[in-house]
């Protein structure tokens, strides 16, 4: 199973690190696209999966790191890749100071002050707050990617610098998984009483988690903003948190569960393009019927070595 | 002052159709412990129905028959959906893990928003003028018979929703299923039925508020469920959610409070200061206002 699950992921990431040269231009495009929400999604595993935490509102770190990078481009003229730092440290810092008086509300409330918080940062960025975000037209025209004066044009460029970041979140989550922190988050999730009676500090992990999810998405949106070389409000809207949350629980929380729910999610409907119309109404069923079918997800994650037989359904009630 | 009694009127009626929705969520929430995405959708396929209603049965005629036919048709069509959605979205999730129903929850919401916008299409419909505009003049405000009856069938359907809950047996019933489901199925309650009759009571409430919402505000987008969902969603938190009575003062503070922002603030800004309320709420009493202080059962 291990060695299967390695293989996996050497062909996944193989494949995608040639894949840009085997298509036109409209599928690098979306390509991209895959590459960037991989990471987002991800991103919110970290918070929803990992530390249990249900947030929806992971469009808007994402927004934040977008916004950086788009205002520091474009009314201060840094060069794009100079303003990642910015565009991983806003989110996180925002994450810390929102999520430290919300984490211990229990999960329903914390789910509706996410939602609360995306739709004040889209009220935020449509009023124009301090004459920088643009209105509701958000901000275009950012500059090309340029390493040492050199610009680079091609939509390649942008690809390799969204794999980049793909390959740092993998490895963050693989080794999250493996580390300190990572079993204490898992223990947090699955029971925090007891977490918290064997002295595991669970404010500032379930802090942490946020932090890091945050700046993971904050890195995507800084590649979001260079792909599309504009930025604006309707990208980060609500309901696209409403899609990353779904994503990781229609995945199942694992890598390849939740890899398999970006594809489904934002791939397939450029392929079945004429069914635009009935893009959601059909991504609702099925919805539906992969909890009903599948409720822990289509690829449900697995946590250390604990045999099957010893997982006990839980409810979750209260 | 006179904008203060406006403010006042305005936001009386927007919170008695905040508290009907507000009451839909509740009740599934205090009976099943999950939020019922679908249900302001459901809100907004009610205007839709209405609509229908209005053109194709009574041949777009209105008089108060009409109306009143309009509203119980509306309420019995949706009272229908909300079981069968809570038969095939909610049911099987009875026993699965908190998160899968919330996934479930939000597919039923796209499917029922996705299926306004294919059968009705995606632009703004315009909702027939049912109600004739006469105004009253009262010392400065003015209000619209509109507005009073809104308010007043309001009044009438919560204190007739609070009395079922608190007098009758079958309100009992509701009122043990949420305390303790397990407890009440072994009292010999169906807690089965329970859940649908919540469905019946809920989707026709939140039917009369969509229709209420759309005769108010006219316009009326297949998109408009999670907006006024959202709202009426915080109103049940703000009054505790679960809590009946909660869910109806939760939902005239936060009209109350909507109205006194766009009138004195800024309109612009009223979903912000609206979601600051609600957090800043949640940091004082994370219960809501009436709701019971428990220690969490982890």
């Amino acid at each position: 199973m291990k060695k299967l699950s390695v293989a996996g992921i050497s062909i996944f990431l193989m494949v995608m690190a040639v894949l840009p040269h085997f298509l036109d231009s409209r599928w690098q495009a979306v390509a991209i696209t895959f590459v960037i929400f991989s990471v987002v999604a991800l991103s919110q595993d970290i918070i929803l999966g990992k530390a249990g935490m249900f947030n929806m509102g992971q469009a808007m770190f994402f927004g934040m790191g977008a916004y950086a990078t788009a205002i520091l481009n474009s009314h201060y003229n840094w060069p794009l890749l100079a303003t990642i730092p910015v565009a991983i440290l806003v989110p996180v810092c925002v994450g810390i100071l929102l999520a430290a008086p919300i984490v211990h509300l229990r999960g329903d409330y914390l789910l509706v002050v996410t939602i609360g918080f995306n739709i004040v940062f889209i009220q935020v960025l449509v009023n124009n707050l301090g004459g920088v975000t643009g209105g509701p037209n958000g901000i275009f025209g950012l500059e090309y990617l340029s390493i040492f004066g050199h610009e680079l044009r091609s939509q390649v460029a942008v690809y390799y610098l969204a794999f980049a970041v793909l390959l740092l979140t993998l490895a963050i989550m693989l080794n999250l998984e493996k580390s300190k922190v990572g079993r204490a988050l898992h223990y947090l999730r699955e029971d925090p009483l007891a977490a918290e009676s064997i002295g595991i500090n669970t404010k500032l992990y379930k802090i942490f988690a946020f932090a890091l999810g945050a700046g993971i998405a904050g890195l995507a949106g800084m590649v979001y903003a260079t792909q599309y070389s504009a930025v604006s409000p309707e990208g980060f809207e609500f309901i696209q948190s409403v899609l990353f949350f779904s994503i990781v629980l229609v995945g199942g929380s694992s890598i390849p569960g939740v890899l398999l729910g970006v594809f489904v999610m934002f791939v397939l409907p450029e392929i079945f393009r004429e069914f635009s119309t009935w893009r959601f109404f059909v991504f609702g069923f099925a919805m539906i019927l992969t909890m009903i079918l599948r409720p822990r997800g289509i690829w449900p994650a697995t946590f250390g070595k604990i045999p099957k037989y010893m997982i006990k359904e839980k409810s979750h009630g209260a | 002052m006179d904008t203060f009694l406006q403010q006042l009127a305005n936001g009386l009626t927007i919170g008695s159709m905040f508290a009907l929705v507000a009451l839909g969520y509740t009740m599934v929430y205090g009976v099943m412990k999950l939020i019922n995405f679908a249900h302001g959708d459901m809100v907004a396929a009610s205007a839709f129905v209405g609509l229908m209603v209005y053109t194709q049965i009574l041949g777009q005629t209105a008089s108060l028959v009409g109306v009143v036919a309009i509203f119980f048709i509306t309420a019995a069509i949706m009272a229908c959906i909300g079981v069968t959605l809570e038969r095939v979205a909610y049911r099987p999730l009875r026993t699965a893990p908190r998160l899968s129903a919330v996934v479930s929850a939000l597919g039923a919401s796209l499917v029922i928003q996705n299926g306004i916008m294919l059968i009705w299409g995606p632009r703004m419909r315009i909702f027939p003028e049912l109600v004739p505009q006469v105004y009253w003049h009262v010392g400065g405000v003015i209000i619209s018979m509109m507005q009073v009856i809104i308010l007043v069938l309001s009044l009438i359907l919560m204190v007739a929703l609070y009395l079922f809950i608190e007098k009758t047996r079958m309100g009992a019933a509701i009122r043990a299923s949420s305390l303790d489901q397990d407890a009440a199925r072994l009292m010999g309650i169906n807690v089965d039925s329970v859940i649908s009759l919540i469905f019946i009571i809920g989707s026709s409430l939140g039917a009369v508020g969509g229709l209420f919402i759309a005769l108010y505000y006219r316009g009326i987008t297949f998109d408009m469920g999670w907006q006024y969902g959202l709202y009426a969603f915080i109103a049940a938190i703000i009054g505790g959610i679960g809590n009946i009575p909660g869910a109806m003062l939760g939902g005239m503070l936060l009209g109350l409070f909507s109205a006194f922002i766009s009138g004195y603030v800024s309109s612009t800004w009223a979903d912000a200061f609206t979601f600051m309320l609600l957090i800043g709420i949640l940091i004082v009493r994370p219960t809501g206002l009436l709701g019971e202080r428990v220690a969490e059962k982890v």
